[in-house]
């Protein structure tokens, strides 16, 4: 004879164990959600998931190094502004030198004292044509020597770059370099053009030594061409110096954006995972009370 | 007529049927709890009078009592055939699972210290190099992050290699226990044929032996088929493991170690006889995928992965040039992921430059190889892209076994359920039946004490009339 459907101790005890054992299971879970902090702990959790996150964490990384990136490079340009902006002024105050010389009333001693002075500002403007940030000639180019403006043997008193014209970058956003440095003939005229700003202190010094007034005009509007010059790199410096922040700023708001979406994928929203666990643990103890009630009784306890 | 004593016969035959009833009651309840164990029921069957007439006695075609006809098992061949599949489905994908579990542990994705992070760490180096180069402390870093990227590289492959060893010597005791499984199977054969035929129940050692095939089913996915004469064949794959008495044996062969897998060379089960391979299911059928294609499968993605950063930084290295002028030489030896390695100590070999600084006419030193390696980790053929494809794979063959995984343990479960439903003792029923035979035994005794009550008036109170 057979029952249908039948049921036994064991059947019922063994299921109840089994539900009882996954219930727990989904318990665990959630609960080392909520202690990790983390939705996200191996693979297998959310694959894609997953992937994104290695993508985004790899984005975070990259937009730091770009925040660091540009900021160097804001060092660099820095540098290079106060230079010219200083290198502008000293320029300023050669010419009004140059135009003292060409009154007639100047004698041979105070002459020779402009001569002096300009000459003292073109060697402090020399000084800071090789100025360097971080060990580097600002000015240089990619030159491997220390300077970027030497003595040239060839002219004595005269001075020679040594750098050359390759540029310098930063990475300062996806695909995005920001160029921080300016050569020297950029700032301070092409060497050999006649309005290179070191040669022109240069003449107009021993002009205005010589007291020739013709080679002192020449030589005052050779100036304006060099200090023009230098203004435009200044400004062309200043309109980079600016670029730079700008990609400074949005990459950091773009850090902002990135952790949050990092957060979004990883992290455990915790008042939805507390409310699972609560509902979790109410069925748990639910099934308990219930496996409890089912599993005790017996016809035992009914028989005499 | 029946005889005169024919009724205290048939009494008789239902006080030993209603005892042997409550035997086996009581073996039942003894064993509610025995893992294995198969209920037993008592199959009565009412014994038929003799239909030939003899001489002196006719028939009156009432029966002469009851006999017990068998000692049933209460057992469904069926579910137990699918109960063996399910389990070893289930083996099959748990040890998988475990194998998984294992190597997402290994790789230890997503996180702030794992290979990706270190890879990251590398490639920022690069750009500190790139924007900073005076200053050699930024080249010692890069190296120092660079070996870092290499060694997790190699101890990933060095826990990926123990993982594998420790498959294999599980899987040797794994083999060693299939086969003294089978050869208890054949003798537990020889057993129970021998005493079923000479007429003797052998409920007790058949449940011994379902319980060893199931354990059989579970480590190498057996499937069992009965023979008229009472014996078990266990197959493995389509081959038998037992036939009747006799039971072949296995041998794990092929590579020990992680690197001895080949295209060509691959761990497998052999049989010891015919030295063909087995093709096992269950626990031992997953250690076998996991060791030949898993771990193998794994390792050849990170050996991509050490590749891509071996080549991509060499080959941008070969382009540039040191602080001193000197072409750069290779930055990491070894291009799978056990054998990479950094090549260079001192900083002052990390060529970081595309001019060259000693060339005589137009010397330059920059950063542009620097920064050209820094750029490479947002670029999409990076090998931070081929590792976290990588990932991605192991995510989902992880997830897709995880899942099936749990929904198998499901199927299982309600197999289970369904067979100790079948098969197990249920106690309400078992009491219903004592106070059955109890009643039946307190019947055939008043049955026994109305007949003796019968003769005695027959025999000491008939024909004393006048007395």
């Amino acid at each position: 004879m057979t029952i249908p459907s039948r049921v036994t101790e064991t059947s019922m005890a063994g299921k109840a164990l089994g539900d009882l054992q996954r219930s727990l299971q989904r318990g665990q879970k959630i609960q080392s959600q909520i202690s990790s902090g983390k939705l996200l702990s191996r693979p297998s959790d959310s694959p894609t998931g997953t992937v994104t996150s290695l993508q985004l964490r790899g984005e975070v990384r990259s937009t730091q190094q770009y925040g660091r990136n540009a900021e160097d490079g804001l060092g660099w340009l820095g540098t290079i502004q106060n230079t010219l902006g200083d290198a502008s002024t000293s320029v300023i105050r050669v010419r009004d030198l140059t135009v003292q010389a060409l009154n007639n009333s100047n004698t041979d001693e105070s002459r020779e004292a402009l001569a002096v002075e300009i000459e003292n500002i073109r060697a402090t403007l020399v000084g800071q044509a090789n100025v360097k940030y971080m060990d580097r000639p600002v000015f240089g180019g990619t030159t491997p020597g220390a300077v970027a403006y030497a003595d040239d043997p060839a002219n004595p008193g005269q001075v020679k770059y040594v750098g050359n014209e390759n540029r310098t970058t930063r990475t300062v956003g996806p695909n995005a370099k920001a160029r921080i440095d300016t050569t020297g003939p950029e700032a301070f005229g092409q060497p050999g053009s006649g309005t290179e700003l070191f040669s022109v202190l240069k003449n107009l010094a021993d002009s205005i030594r010589s007291g020739d007034d013709a080679a002192v005009n020449t030589g005052l509007e050779n100036l304006d061409t060099a200090h023009e010059t230098l203004k435009s790199a200044l400004s062309d410096v200043g309109a980079r110096y600016n670029r730079v922040e700008q990609m400074k700023q949005s990459s950091d708001d773009h850090l902002l954006s990135v952790k949050s979406q990092l957060s979004d994928i990883e992290d455990v929203d915790l008042p939805k995972a507390i409310m699972d666990l609560q509902i979790q643990q109410t069925s748990y103890q639910a099934a308990l009370a219930a496996t409890a009630k089912v599993i005790q009784p017996s016809l035992i306890d009914f028989l005499r | 007529m029946a005889s005169t004593f024919g009724s205290i016969n048939t009494a008789l035959t239902s006080l030993y049927a209603q005892r042997r009833g409550l035997d086996v009651t009581g073996q039942n309840i003894a064993n509610a709890n025995t893992e294995g164990y198969t209920r037993q029921r008592v199959r009565m069957q009412a014994q038929a009078g003799s239909l030939n007439p003899g001489v002196y006695a006719t028939t009156d075609q009432v029966g002469t009592g009851v006999t017990v006809a068998e000692v049933e098992r209460g057992r469904n061949v069926y579910l137990e055939q699918r109960g063996r599949t399910e389990h070893a489905n289930s083996a099959y994908l748990a040890s998988q699972k475990g194998a998984y579990d294992q190597i997402e542990s290994v790789l230890a994705e997503p996180s702030d210290t794992a290979l990706q992070a270190r890879l990251h760490d590398m490639w920022d180096s690069w750009n500190d190099v790139a924007n900073n180069w005076q200053d050699p402390s930024t080249r010692t870093a890069l190296i120092a992050r660079s070996s870092t990227v290499a060694t997790t590289l190699n101890d990933t492959h060095t826990a990926l290699s123990n993982q594998f060893a420790s498959q294999n010597a599980e899987m040797g005791a794994y083999v060693d226990q299939i086969n003294s499984l089978g050869s208890s199977i054949a003798e537990a054969n020889h057993e129970i044929v021998i005493a079923q035929q000479a007429g003797l129940p052998a409920n007790e050692l058949q449940d011994e032996r379902d319980r060893k095939i199931m354990q059989l089913s579970e480590l190498a996915g057996a499937s069992a088929q009965a023979t008229p004469d009472g014996a078990v064949n266990v197959y493995i794959g389509n081959a038998a493991l037992v036939e009747g008495f006799n039971a072949r044996s296995l041998t794990l062969t092929g590579p020990t170690t992680l690197d001895g897998i080949t295209a060509t060379d691959k761990v497998a089960l052999q049989w010891d006889d015919s030295k063909t391979n087995a093709t096992p299911g269950g626990t031992a059928g997953a250690m076998l995928d996991t060791m030949n294609t898993i771990i193998p499968g794994i390792v050849a993605d990170l050996d991509g992965v050490a590749k891509a950063i071996a080549t991509t930084v060499n080959t941008a290295q070969a382009g540039g040039f040191t602080k001193d002028g000197t072409p750069g030489t290779d930055f990491f030896t070894g291009t799978t992921a056990e054998s990479i390695k950094v090549a260079i100590t001192r900083p002052e070999d990390v060529a970081f430059s595309k001019g060259n600084p000693a060339d005589p006419t137009t010397p330059a030193l920059d950063h542009n190889v620097a920064d050209q390696l820094a750029d490479i980790s947002n670029s999409t053929d990076s090998p931070d892209a081929t590792y976290q494809a990588m990932i991605g794979r192991l995510g989902v063959s992880a997830q897709a076994v995880g899942r099936r995984s749990e929904i198998q343990d499901a199927v299982r479960d309600q197999v289970d359920t369904s067979r100790t439903a079948e098969s197990g003792v249920n106690l309400d029923e078992e009491m219903t039946h004592m106070l059955t035979y109890q009643r039946g035994y307190e019947a055939a005794s008043r049955v026994l004490t109305t007949i003796d009550s019968m003769l005695d008036q027959l025999i000491n109170r008939t024909g004393l009339v006048g007395r």
